[in-house]
């Protein structure tokens, strides 16, 4: 999908449906449906301002009353007490949702999962109350009896209508715009992978702080138009529980992480809702949250993502199946062997001073040593436990230092986050495969790909060439839930590789693989250290480092028991012992 | 009567008021605590169920004619102490028929779009009570009216002549109900080998199946105990403060509050956590407006996610 | 006593376990060796029942483990010292204990087992009131076969107890493990990596890789055969 924006082409489709419902409406001659039709679009903006932070990246917020109520108290009391034009309050209204995003994103952002959503409940609550001290219990607007039109007064409710409807369509475009952008696909890496999305060199505060001022200037613009419909506003009707609420259901009823979601489930709840309780409301006065409270209970337990996805996955597989059998690697043989081992005055591009790692009482790893030449295949070998990963982690910046420093081409880089290592050309891969399970093998590696280009064509250029790379090129288009290990091993690398790193650092990349497929890697891998491209790689046993290697490291409850050319260290008694336990080596 | 004087009965005032309400709040939030400490789930209805708790005593109290039978000082508490065991078998259906359908062990890996999934439907349970009740129950605020709950018992004067402060005879019933309950809670969970088992439950689900315990089960009991416990604090409550269908959303925070301020995951640190929350919110009044109680209260709440995770009490052995 | 029979086990679309027979009988000690990702774990996941297999049996005592639920195994008498522990941090060494003592058989001998694991670690009496949490790892290895044992099981199931501890106390460990099969007389089945080790001390081995089993037999044949210390040193 990424990189293939055509305006017209994802723009007729949101445009034709405006043009279809505008008709629609105006066929209705009550003024009381007529303020349905305007509600549905007002909704359906709404769940797209809701869609495009917790849809996009995953991080659920119960607070986007904020936004709605700010704006529509601000368009409010601009017409109320100094006479502006809701022409001018509503875009005002958008400025104001937006700083409002970033001033309760920026420390919002800190918490994860259930902090964070508790926290977010918190905001708007807190804001009903302050202003029914400031005394803002009812502000009504007020009726513009000459020139209404130049104060967004419309003879005909139908009026409203149509600049409801404009509003939507401008959300449906700009959230069209997310999903196809760099910008978008980082939110959903960072959705499905927050770990791996930092290591790929995305600045994950960044993404986030620009979708929630996004999001929150989209509520804020249609807070001010739905004040100036409804044309009272409450502190409850707009900051209140329901309010978030409706934004969340609407979009997890119609389709959560696509634009037509909120707007196929505000088209189905809000008038179903508003005609029940025009019928019923006087006998069943709670009958609109009733219905709400079923719909998402009803769509939560049989198709947790929506609607549109619902339907989506029923009519219309997603042929992921296809190039099964196209398992083997592509990368000739004789192209990995053109590699030769750095002379021995390489210059160094990653230096290890010094680093250890504490918790509590417990040394992770102790006072580790160890330069890396340029070119270089460096194994670090250990049994389980004994801080590999650990210190990959305090390499690529995942977890602090206790003590030490780490220079990467001469620069130190001790303290930086994941995603900054990255961006001076630190590739990773991870001991568990952390792959976006439900994006393409090219999506996965663009997400790789994005930082190190600023162009989107070349990210796109990028990732095909490094899945070329990894032989995945008849893969490119199948998601990676269908992979096999081995090619998601192979997805991860071609991930790091697009990033275009001059040091990757390989976790347990052979792990859990045949010999067969073993063989296939090794080749894989030294094709990439041909290719000028350092290799740190970490590994559990030594058969197949053996060969691949130029030099040992040897780990064992986080401290240096080994280091040395391969042959050497293999015959270590200290090594031998570590591998094969204290009576092996007493018999040796 | 000189200045000081006002200002030190203000204040004991406050405070005396602030550790009663605090007691029940620390009900409530041990209730919570019990779910969230189990189950990790964020239980938005728990406010509603509360709700469910208010309506459940004052019907048993008026209409089932415990008020009449029992008198205005045993007459509330029996009703609320009666909604426990009909909130539990409530619990456990919602248990049983909904939130095991997003929950549980297999759904424990899923860290992202699982706890999403349980935060929208306990959204939607909380919808479909509130707006149920407001059908049922109409709107018109209830309370369960006695003798009592307009009473109150003068201590002092103390400090010499001019201080005394005046103790809400409903509000010291509830403080000490909850304070009892509470602390059958915390027998329950340190020295009954049930209760054990859900807080082994709750640390380590994998390792607790490999000792033997049904965690689905553990987890049924705990989201019902867990309700039952809020619904009796709701009870507690409904003898003091006028309640109508909405009233859940006011208390869900609280609630939140307290559990987040005692650490997230300690059933006896959302007591005490809940017993602050109480005093924040009595001892703010001296200095903002009433309207601003609650803003108070989140404002706390924001200072604890942010500055202390952990939470106040947090004895977490894990490392954050 | 435990019979294995052509286990296969899947996460997602990728095998773990393919076709694994394992037996052990009454009063035996066995080992399963091999390297990381071979599939060890998740075979002992399948046992304990967290990990559903996709095809194949298993047998305890006659009786067919897969119709039984994951928590009722332990009342059966398996018990599973996980790998990396997992003790429950936030409760104290003897509630800790007590948990393990959650089976029927566990609460009857409960003072009788308590006994023989605080005479095997005497560290968990001093250590008694402590959070879980707060033990070294040595403790808390100690602490999670201590809980196993308590379950009073007939079968042990231990997942690699050595990982991340200093020799001398991997050392120790191994020493109480065989001085637990000598006093408590039960069948052990276990996972590891310090491969003289275990091979030493056991019965009879397997060689796992890739979720296969590649070579079993008595420990001293394994002891003897050259493609072990190829497959972990690479010679």
């Amino acid at each position: 999908m990424f990189g293939r924006y055509s305006f017209i082409r994802e723009t007729l489709p949101i445009v034709g449906f405006a043009a279809v419902y505008l008709l629609f409406s105006y066929w209705f001659e009550s003024s009381y449906y007529k303020l349905i039709l305007t509600l549905v679009p007002i909704w359906a903006t709404m769940g797209l301002a809701w869609n495009l932070l917790s849809g996009y990246s995953g991080l659920v917020s119960f607070g986007h009353a904020s936004f709605f109520g700010l704006g529509a108290y601000t368009t409010t009391l601009l017409l109320v007490k100094f006479g502006i034009t809701p022409w001018i309050g509503i875009p005002i209204s958008m400025v104001v949702g937006g700083l409002s995003g970033a001033l309760i994103g920026w420390p919002t952002f800190r918490l994860r999962g259930h902090y964070f959503a508790l926290a977010m409940l918190a905001y708007p609550l807190a804001l009903l109350y302050v202003f029914e001290w400031l005394g803002y219990q009812e502000v009504a607007i007020p009726y513009k009896r000459e020139n209404g039109l130049a104060y967004m007064q419309f003879g005909d409710q139908f009026g409203y209508v149509v600049t409801a409807t404009l509003m939507m369509v401008a959300a449906m475009v700009l959230s069209r715009w997310v999903e196809l952008s760099r910008f978008g696909l980082a939110l959903l890496a960072i959705k499905q992978n927050e770990a791996a999305a930092d290591a790929v060199g995305i600045d994950i505060l960044r993404a986030k702080l620009k979708a929630i001022i996004l999001s929150g200037a989209i509520a804020g613009a249609i807070g001010g138009l739905y004040a100036i419909v409804l044309l009272v506003v409450t502190p409850p009707s707009v900051f209140g529980m329901l309010t978030s609420a409706q934004a969340l259901i609407v979009t997890l009823f119609g389709g959560v992480g696509t634009f037509w979601g909120p707007v196929i489930g505000s088209v189905i709840l809000i008038p179903l809702s508003e005609v029940l309780h025009a019928e019923l409301g006087h006998i069943l006065p709670g009958i609109q949250g009733v219905v709400f409270g079923f719909a998402i209970i009803g769509v939560i337990i049989a198709a947790p993502e929506g609607l549109f996805w619902g339907i989506r996955d029923r009519f219309m597989p997603v042929p992921s199946r296809r190039g099964r059998d196209t398992g083997t690697s592509k990368v000739p043989e004789a192209a990995s062997m053109h590699r030769t081992k750095p002379a021995a005055d390489a210059p160094v591009i990653l230096r290890v001073c010094n680093v250890s790692k504490n918790y509590g009482g417990l040394k992770a790893v102790q006072n580790v040593n160890f330069d890396v030449p340029k070119g270089a295949i460096f194994g670090i070998i250990g049994p389980n436990g004994a801080g590999k990963t650990t210190l990959f982690n305090l390499l690529n910046g995942f977890t602090p230092l206790s003590t030490g420093q780490i220079f990467l081409d001469g620069q130190d880089i001790t303290g930086l986050r994941p995603n900054e290592v990255c961006r001076l050309g630190v590739g990773r891969t991870f001991q568990i495969v952390r792959p976006f399970m439900r994006m393409s093998v090219l999506d996965n590696v663009i997400v790789g790909a994005i930082s190190a280009n600023e162009n989107d064509d070349m990210a796109r250029q990028q990732a095909l060439e490094a899945i070329e790379i990894v032989g995945l090129a008849d893969s490119v288009d199948r998601l990676a839930n269908s992979l096999t290990n081995k090619e998601l091993r192979l997805m991860e690398l071609a991930r790091a590789l697009a990033g275009k790193p001059k040091l990757m650092l390989l976790d347990e990349t052979l792990a859990g693989l045949g010999s067969g497929e073993v063989e296939d890697l090794l080749h894989v891998i030294r094709f990439i250290a041909a290719r000028g491209v350092t290799i740190v790689i970490i590994e559990h046993t030594m058969q197949a480092m053996v060969r691949l290697a130029d030099t040992f490291l040897v780990l064992d409850h986080g401290a240096v028991i080994g280091l040395g050319e391969p042959a050497d260290v293999t015959k270590d008694p200290k090594v031998i012992e570590a591998y094969l336990g204290k009576k092996w080596a007493n018999r040796a | 009567m000189g200045e000081l004087a006002i200002i030190t009965e203000n204040i004991l005032q406050a405070l005396a008021a602030g550790l009663l309400i605090g007691c029940i709040y620390g009900l409530m939030c041990a209730g919570l605590g019990v779910i969230f400490g189990v189950m990790r789930v964020i239980n938005f209805a728990q406010g509603d169920f509360m709700m469910l708790g208010m309506y459940s005593a004052y019907y048993l109290a008026t209409s089932f004619g415990l008020l009449a039978v029992l008198g205005p000082f045993f007459g509330p508490v029996a009703a609320a102490i009666i909604t426990g065991p009909i909130l539990f078998i409530i619990g456990i259906f919602v248990h049983r028929y909904l939130v095991t359908r997003v929950t549980g062990v297999q759904v424990a890996g899923l860290e992202g779009e699982g706890h999403f999934a349980q935060l929208i439907l306990t959204l939607g349970v909380a919808l479909v009570i509130s707006n149920g009740a407001l059908i049922f129950f109409g709107s018109e605020p209830h309370s369960i009216r006695t003798p009592l709950s307009r009473t109150a018992w003068e201590v002092g004067p103390i400090f010499g002549d001019a201080v005394s402060i005046f103790i809400n005879k409903a509000r010291l019933v509830g403080a000490a109900v909850s304070v009892l309950v509470a602390f059958g809670l915390y027998i329950f969970v340190t020295k009954f080998r049930f209760g054990k088992a859900l807080r082994a439950a709750a640390d380590n689900p994998q390792s607790a199946t490999y000792v033997g315990v049904d965690v689905d089960q553990a987890h049924r009991i705990a989201f019902g105990l867990g309700i039952a416990i809020t619904g009796v604090a709701g009870g507690l409550v409904a003898s003091y403060y006028p309640f109508q269908p909405y009233v859940g959303i006011e208390f869900v925070i609280v609630m939140y509050a307290g559990v987040v301020l005692g650490g997230m995951g300690s059933i006896i640190g959302a007591f005490w956590g809940g017993l602050i929350i109480g005093l924040v919110q009595q001892m703010s009044t001296l200095i903002l407006p009433t309207q601003l109680q609650n803003t108070a209260i989140f404002i706390v709440f924001l200072l604890v996610i942010f500055l202390k995770p952990q939470g106040l009490f947090g004895r977490n052995a894990e490392r954050t | 006593m435990l019979e294995i029979e052509n286990l296969s086990v899947a996460y997602g679309g990728l095998t773990a376990v393919s076709d694994v027979s394992v037996t052990v009988g009454k009063g035996e000690f066995v080992a399963i060796v091999g390297p990381n990702g071979a599939g060890k774990t998740t075979l002992f996941k399948a046992i304990s029942g967290v990990v559903p297999p996709r095809q194949g049996r298993i047998l305890f005592e006659g009786q067919d483990l897969l119709t039984v639920p994951a928590y009722q195994r332990a009342h059966m008498g398996i018990a599973h010292v996980p790998e990396g522990r997992q003790v429950f941090p936030n409760m104290s060494v003897a509630d800790n204990l007590s948990m393990g003592a959650y089976t029927e058989e566990g609460q009857r001998r409960q003072a009788e087992i308590l006994d023989m694991i605080l005479s095997l670690f005497p560290v968990l009496a001093e250590r008694s009131k402590q959070l879980a949490g707060t033990l070294s790892g040595g403790e808390q290895q100690m602490l999670a076969i201590g809980r196993g044992l308590a379950c009073a099981p007939r079968l042990l199931m231990l997942d690699e107890p050595s990982m991340g501890l200093a020799p001398a106390v991997a050392d120790m460990i191994f020493e109480r493990i065989i001085d637990i099969r000598v006093k408590a007389g039960l069948s052990i089945l276990l996972v590891e990596q310090r491969v003289a080790e275990a091979l030493e001390s056991c019965d009879r081995g397997y060689v796992l890789e890739t979720g296969k089993v590649v070579l079993q037999g008595p420990h001293q044949t394994l002891l003897e055969d050259k493609r072990i210390r190829q497959a972990y040193l690479g010679m």
